[in-house]
């Protein structure tokens, strides 16, 4: 049976080989990295795609790619060893400072790349809606939070924190 | 006013204390805990809605 750093292998395979030009964890599995556990049943991932001359961002090189190690690419989700991987181009200037700013963690001597939680409560705020907003308040509530971090990120990319009249 | 907490106040303050013991368990055993919340929670999801077809406990080792 393969494990998670399996999955984490064709990830960093994908950044490698170039597929990729990086990428990060984000959505529940990557709390999970700073915080308690919480169920999810897909892997959300944002990618760095490679520049391109093409003006419409596309994902089909990289499911080609996957599809050529057998992984097989359905609706919005990639099954890479029975794990369906969400691929999620960064899609605004938060998301891409995720990206950069990612922490590279070990899990089981498998290098992976995981938003920092001040952008995981950032981009869940950003997004909005109750499971997000629960999810930034778990990681506030349990991760060690570089608060100042945190603030400026909402500054920067103009996100009321639901909070802000809490204190 | 008195300084002794309820029985109330103590029961969050040790809910809020296994929440960051939980958060700080190490990566693997979250890992599987994560994949037992997938097995335990599915059949009762799948009873009270539709679930999208990769909405299933990941058959991997954690």
């Amino acid at each position: 049976m393969a494990s998670l750093p399996d999955v984490f292998r064709v990830l960093n395979d994908m950044k490698s080989e170039g597929v990729i030009s990086d990428y990060a964890l984000g959505g529940a599995m990557a709390v999970l990295f700073y915080a308690e556990p919480t169920r999810t049943y897909d892997l959300d991932v944002f990618v760095v795609l490679p520049r391109s001359d093409q003006p419409i961002v596309t994902l089909t090189p990289v499911y080609a790619w996957l599809r050529a190690r057998g992984f097989e690419p359905r609706a919005e989700h990639v099954m890479i060893h029975g794990v369906p991987v969400q691929l999620i181009p960064a899609y605004n200037e938060l998301v891409e400072s995720a990206i950069t700013a990612a922490r590279n963690h070990d899990y089981d001597d498998v290098p992976v790349r995981v938003s920092p939680p001040e952008h995981l409560i950032a981009i869940a705020l950003q997004a909005g809606g109750g499971k997000r907003r629960e999810r930034a308040y778990q990681l506030l509530e349990t991760a060690d939070i570089d608060r100042e971090l945190l603030d400026r990120l909402l500054h920067r990319y103009g996100i009321q924190p639901p909070w802000s009249g809490d204190e | 006013m008195s300084s002794r907490s309820s029985p109330i106040d103590d029961l969050f303050r040790a809910k809020a204390e296994w929440h960051r013991r939980q958060a700080r368990l190490p990566l693997k055993e979250k890992v599987r805990i994560l994949l037992e919340l997938q097995r335990q929670d599915h059949p009762l999801l799948k009873r009270h809605r539709h679930l999208e077809w990769w909405e299933e406990p990941w058959p991997v080792e954690p």
